[in-house]
């Protein structure tokens, strides 16, 4: 072989520079042969643009057209994780397939009266089914929710998280996917709480390969689509379903996660035209009085609590524990939760003048 | 930077090149090696306002070489005790100690102090103190201490030049953690002149690739199941329970050795080695056993730097036990700043003490007539089980959640869904893995030596895309990284 004049004499070694020329060898392999799921997670992690995308999606441009990327394919179809891309629009169709009415009726405008849910008093020997789910901000805060939902006896709750996903990305995660085709059908959620928004300030590719530049009017309009989607294909048929969507809270100054007041906007105006979709405000919660980012916040018991971790992004266990009780308050406007066993200690929750937003602004002045 | 991730392969690919460029220039090396060790430790701090900590990696390396060149100038010329340098050593601990007992423990101090005034009816408004904890501030603290005290017993008898001492401390390699290395193993190879034609690699390759597939593939897959049942232990049954917490066990074993293999790895194709840190520990029949097989660095600095300070085993035997127990809750508080990790350290000791005990009862009163290897068997499951068990504090958020998880051990109801064939079959293939004879790996390692080079490349290139696909998309940081 070509490189076999320059081994070493010695066994177990080698001259540096063949060294080199495997760990290039190999690594160059390594990065061809994984070239699409590089791309994805560069694309889930630091969106569409900058140069890490940009050579992700050069390496992986030129590792299909050559097919190397196929025997990784294959691995990843036998273990089934084929990239999951079916749209919103065709998840609508199919769901209204199922039912037997046409697709388009699920975006016309609903008529409130009839489309508020109603829910069942729940009993601790007929709990409701709680699922609580988004991404990594939601590992905590679901943590939370679980736990602070299932003490009050009322409810049976499930945890569903995946980290570094959104609603911008559908390549690496496919959120209405994973809805309508597991979360649904297997857990049938009578309270579904939901968050994103944390990997979301990133620009939109689209399938045609357009990019739609973060929040610009053109991204506007897609996410809104995208997030009025979503809202649309966790309506229950029987109206017996209720979604608390929760805005993502605003991210410390340093965390380079930016609009977070934009997303929340978005959420809050869509959650407007849908009756069974309610928008939890966090952001009355996770700052001071002028709306700005807070690490740490008075709670009612006259404490100053952390309520986010160290990164400033992800939030603490008392920080999880707040918003959930703050979901399960804004949840009594639904369903009576009178035979709960439990209540909030007053480290547990803000002072009563802290009150959720009437109205959400698409921007608050000051945030990043 | 993390080990498994395309920013370090980039950095590794541009140190390995330039540190055997310069390698024949010593100097010139140690500088580049330096800047390189600094460069990686600044790229954790994602934020500006975080990257003035790296500066307390450089205060520790001047302050530390300042008081060893302070501590060998106090001693005599044949190497003995003074009055003067023992002083020293004691500052140069308490200094080492004080910075790091600030940046680990203030927090869990002031939260305890404050919840106490809370419970009395007292309570504290900010400021919220909020220390960010350096990564890495405990390894490379105990080297420093090492350094000085091997100085000042005279065990470590050429102080060396702040460049030497630095590239020491610092070293990328084992900066964040470890193994622990000390002055005598590390500083010497700097020196040795290592010949760029003779670069060990079959060795390195293999140790890479096997932490590789541990951190990625094997942890990754263990906290499938040990999280939620961590996170939610009212969800899980007994059964679950139990094996969500041998599913830790094989990951925090899968995840600091499979960091271990990386590091001694990249470190070799530098021409640096490393102690080893890691020899089948869930192979033990015993709790000492264990801790000669687990995180070996750590339990040799321990017993060399704490346990024999307090008097080791030179005295009575309640004596010997204080100490024992006593090294093993600062060893456990070593590792955090929670009553967890103090209740681990607690268990740990006092299993070690009552473990000496029954020994010393059972060699009196004589074999019980059972079959050594029936004996050997029954000591295995004892002792995995109770190691097993401690780990439940070690990684439960609270004391809560701890006895929670443990009490699920015996709860009814609850889903045994996570459990599955192949959770299960991977905790045995990785428990079995613990009794594979050492000549196995290494006759693998001779056969992949003697391949070609193009063979090597396919065989490297291809176990890292199996390896990429095997695990999860996103790689968790390193569960020793927080210590």
């Amino acid at each position: 072989m070509v490189l076999r004049p320059f081994r070493s004499s010695r066994p177990g070694t080698m001259p540096a520079g063949l060294v080199l020329v495997i760990l290039l060898g190999a690594l160059l392999i390594a990065m061809v042969g994984s070239a699409d799921a590089t791309l994805r997670q560069s694309q889930a992690k630091r969106g569409n643009s900058g140069w890490r995308t940009d050579v992700a999606e050069g390496v992986a441009g030129v590792a299909d057209f050559l097919h190397l990327t196929a025997p990784r394919r294959g691995l990843d179809d036998a273990m089934g994780r084929e990239a999951k891309t079916q749209s919103i629009d065709d998840l609508k169709n199919e769901l209204a397939a199922a039912s037997g009415s046409d697709g388009a009726t699920a975006t016309t405008t609903p008529d409130p009266a009839t489309l508020r849910p109603t829910l069942r008093t729940p009993t601790a020997a007929n709990p409701l089914k709680l699922w609580v789910g988004g991404d990594s901000v939601t590992e905590t805060f679901g943590t939370q929710m679980v736990r602070v939902s299932e003490g009050t006896g009322l409810f049976r709750s499930t945890l569903d998280f995946h980290l570094g996903t959104g609603l911008c990305v559908p390549s690496f995660f496919n959120w209405p996917e994973h809805l309508v085709k597991d979360v649904l059908p297997k857990d049938d959620p009578d309270v579904v709480v939901i968050m994103f928004g944390a990997n979301d300030g990133q620009n939109i590719k689209m399938p045609d390969g357009k990019v739609l530049e973060r929040f610009s009017p053109d991204w506007y309009a897609e996410y809104e689509r995208r997030v009025a989607g979503t809202m649309d294909l966790l309506r229950s048929p029987k109206n017996d379903r209720v979604v608390l969507w929760a805005g993502p809270p605003p991210m410390g100054p340093d965390t380079k996660t930016h609009g977070m007041d934009r997303i929340s906007n978005i959420a809050w105006k869509e959650a407007q035209t849908r009756p069974w979709v309610h928008f939890v405000d966090t952001w009355a919660f996770f700052t001071d009085n002028d709306l700005q980012f807070k690490h740490s916040v008075l709670m009612a018991s006259g404490e100053m609590k952390g309520l986010r971790q160290k990164d400033d992004i992800h939030m603490s266990d008392i920080g999880g524990t707040l918003l959930s009780w703050v979901a399960l308050d804004d949840l009594k406007a639904f369903v009576d939760l009178s035979g709960s066993k439990t209540q909030p200690t007053p480290g547990e929750i803000r002072p009563p003048d802290v009150k959720e937003r009437t109205e959400v602004p698409e921007t608050v002045p000051g945030a990043i | 930077m993390l080990f498994p991730t395309i920013d370090f392969a980039v950095f590794f690919l541009v140190v390995f090149t330039g540190s055997w460029l310069l390698r024949p220039h010593k100097v010139a090396w140690k500088v580049f090696i330096l800047c390189a060790s600094f460069f990686f430790y600044g790229y954790w701090f994602s934020s500006q306002d975080d990257l003035p900590i790296t500066g307390l990696l450089a205060f520790s390396i001047v302050v530390n070489w300042a008081f060893g060149q302070a501590v060998f100038a106090a001693m005599t010329p044949d190497g003995e005790r003074t009055q003067r340098s023992r002083r020293l050593v004691r500052a140069a601990v308490i200094v080492d100690l004080g910075v790091l007992g600030y940046f680990k423990y203030v927090n869990f101090f002031l939260d305890s102090f404050t919840a106490r005034l809370t419970m009395i009816g007292v309570h504290l408004d900010g400021p919220f103190v909020n220390v960010l904890l350096p990564i890495g501030i405990s390894f490379f603290t105990f080297q420093a201490i090492s350094y000085v005290i091997d100085i000042g017993r005279g065990v470590w008898r050429r102080p060396v030049g702040l460049l030497d001492f630095a590239v020491y401390l610092s070293f990328f390699a084992h900066l964040v953690a470890g193994p622990i290395v000390r002055a005598s193993e590390f500083i010497p190879q700097l020196d040795a002149g290592a010949d760029p034609r003779y670069v060990p690699t079959a060795e390195p390759f293999m140790l890479i690739f096997r932490g590789l597939f541990k951190k990625i593939v094997i942890s990754s897959f263990m906290a499938t199941i040990a999280d939620p049942v961590f996170a939610l232990p009212q969800d899980s049954s007994s059964w679950q329970t139990l094996w969500g917490i041998y599913a830790y066990a094989i990951q925090i074993y899968a995840d600091f050795s499979g960091y271990t293999d990386i590091a001694i790895g990249v470190a070799l194709l530098l021409g640096i080695r490393f102690p080893q840190n890691f020899n089948a520990p869930y192979r033990a029949l015993s709790l000492q056993d264990f801790w000669r097989r687990w995180h070996m660095t750590l339990s040799r600095w321990l017993r060399d730097y704490l346990y024999i300070p307090l008097g080791g085993n030179r005295g009575s035997e309640l004596f010997t036990y204080r100490n024992l127990f006593l090294t093993m809750v600062i060893g456990g508080l070593w590792h955090g700043a929670h009553w967890t990790f103090v209740i681990w350290g607690v268990s740990q000791g006092g299993y070690l003490v009552g473990e000496r005990v029954v020994k010393q009862a059972w060699a009196r009163r004589g074999a019980m007539g059972l079959p050594p290897p029936l004996v050997k068997v029954l000591q295995w499951v004892l002792t995995f089980n109770v190691v097993c068990l401690s780990w439940v504090f070690f990684r439960a958020r609270s004391m809560g959640g701890a006895f929670e998880v443990l009490g699920r051990l015996i709860g009814d109801g609850g889903s045994s869904a996570m459990v599955t064939p192949l959770v299960i079959g991977t905790v045995l293939a990785m428990l079995a893995s613990q009794f594979v004879p050492q000549r196995i790996p290494e006759a693998v390692t001779t056969k992949f030596a003697r391949a070609a080079p193009v063979v090597q490349i396919l065989v490297l290139g291809a176990g890292l895309v199996l390896i990429d696909a095997l695990g999860p998309e996103g790689i968790a940081p390193f569960i020793y990284y927080q210590f």
